[in-house]
């Protein structure tokens, strides 16, 4: 999560021009990356939501990380397309802080709802319900 | 040792904090925001030095430095929160104990990179390929910063010794 959320906070402090304008185009072999920590996220969710799954599915929290998790990666997909095909270029310049600064609160309430997610189950089994 | 940091937990209201019901996993939220700016600044920078996102200035790159220096303090001050409020939890844990050893390799790895290494990598050209060096400084950051993260994970399962065991 860490290299997948670093990688994102990096691209969206270029774009929000907090670091010098480097081309956007030589980030691409970061993407590689990032989406290996993509895959490690989605296996080891997997593996918790398949251990513990009353646990996670009956939790508000879960599905507010899940949804912001869900967007954050589009966006990041989206964003990926956008510099690959160097049509970034041709967003406005508000739009461009406007997506990063979006991408930047995803990231942060993905994390916080993924600490809170301990703290905030109600049920640990199903068995509870049997 | 307990005694001290639980007092510095009670003198500072850390201990009172920490254990209302927002305390803990607030801190546990900022504690991993400020470990993701670390990976993205630090970690996106050695993976620069080991040859990925060619094209990209070293210089203004190592620019992102500062942003993980942030995450760092922020990592620092929720630790010592962690710390003072379960000592117990932490001092007598391998894991921790771990931890803190590869956070002292990792800063004594910085400082042999800002001693030695740093003027040449920052004026390196942005097709060049930085030296040997740099690449293993690069090497061990990225390794040291992986076992952090996994210890600091692996703390949470461990119990001080009056939990399990019976021989103490």
């Amino acid at each position: 999560m860490a290299v997948v959320v670093g990688i994102n906070f990096a691209i969206a402090l270029r774009l929000l021009g907090w670091i010098p304008q480097f081309h956007l185009n030589s980030v691409k072999s970061f993407y590689r990356v990032h989406w290996l920590g993509v895959y490690a996220v989605f296996l080891s969710g997997a593996g918790l939501l398949l251990a513990y799954p009353a646990k996670a599915l009956t939790n508000p929290v879960f599905y507010l990380k899940f949804i912001t998790l869900t967007i954050g990666l589009i966006l990041a997909d989206w964003l990926q397309r956008k510099i690959t095909d160097s049509s970034i270029a041709d967003l406005s310049p508000k739009k461009i802080k406007a997506v990063a600064a979006t991408s930047i609160m995803l990231w942060i309430i993905t994390i916080t709802a993924g600490r809170f997610l301990a703290y905030t189950h109600s049920v640990l089994l199903a068995s509870r319900f049997f | 040792m307990l005694e001290i940091l639980t007092r510095i937990a009670d003198e500072t209201g850390i201990y009172s904090a920490m254990n209302s019901p927002w305390g803990w996993p607030t801190a546990e939220s900022i504690h991993f925001l400020g470990l993701c700016l670390l990976i993205g600044t630090v970690g996106v920078f050695d993976l620069r030095m080991l040859g990925l996102g060619k094209g990209i200035n070293y210089a203004d790159l190592h620019k992102l430095v500062k942003f993980g220096v942030a995450g760092y303090f922020l990592n620092v001050v929720t630790g010592i929160m962690f710390l003072t409020s379960a000592p117990d939890q932490y001092i007598y844990n391998p894991a921790f104990q771990t931890k803190i050893l590869f956070m002292l390799l990792a800063g004594l790895n910085m400082l042999f990179f800002y001693a030695t290494t740093s003027g040449q990598v920052k004026s390196t050209s942005a097709q060049a390929i930085v030296s040997i060096r740099a690449r293993g400084i690069a090497v061990v950051s990225l390794l040291s910063w992986a076992v952090i993260i996994i210890c600091g994970r692996l703390i949470t399962y461990f119990r001080p010794p009056y939990h399990w065991c019976f021989w103490c």
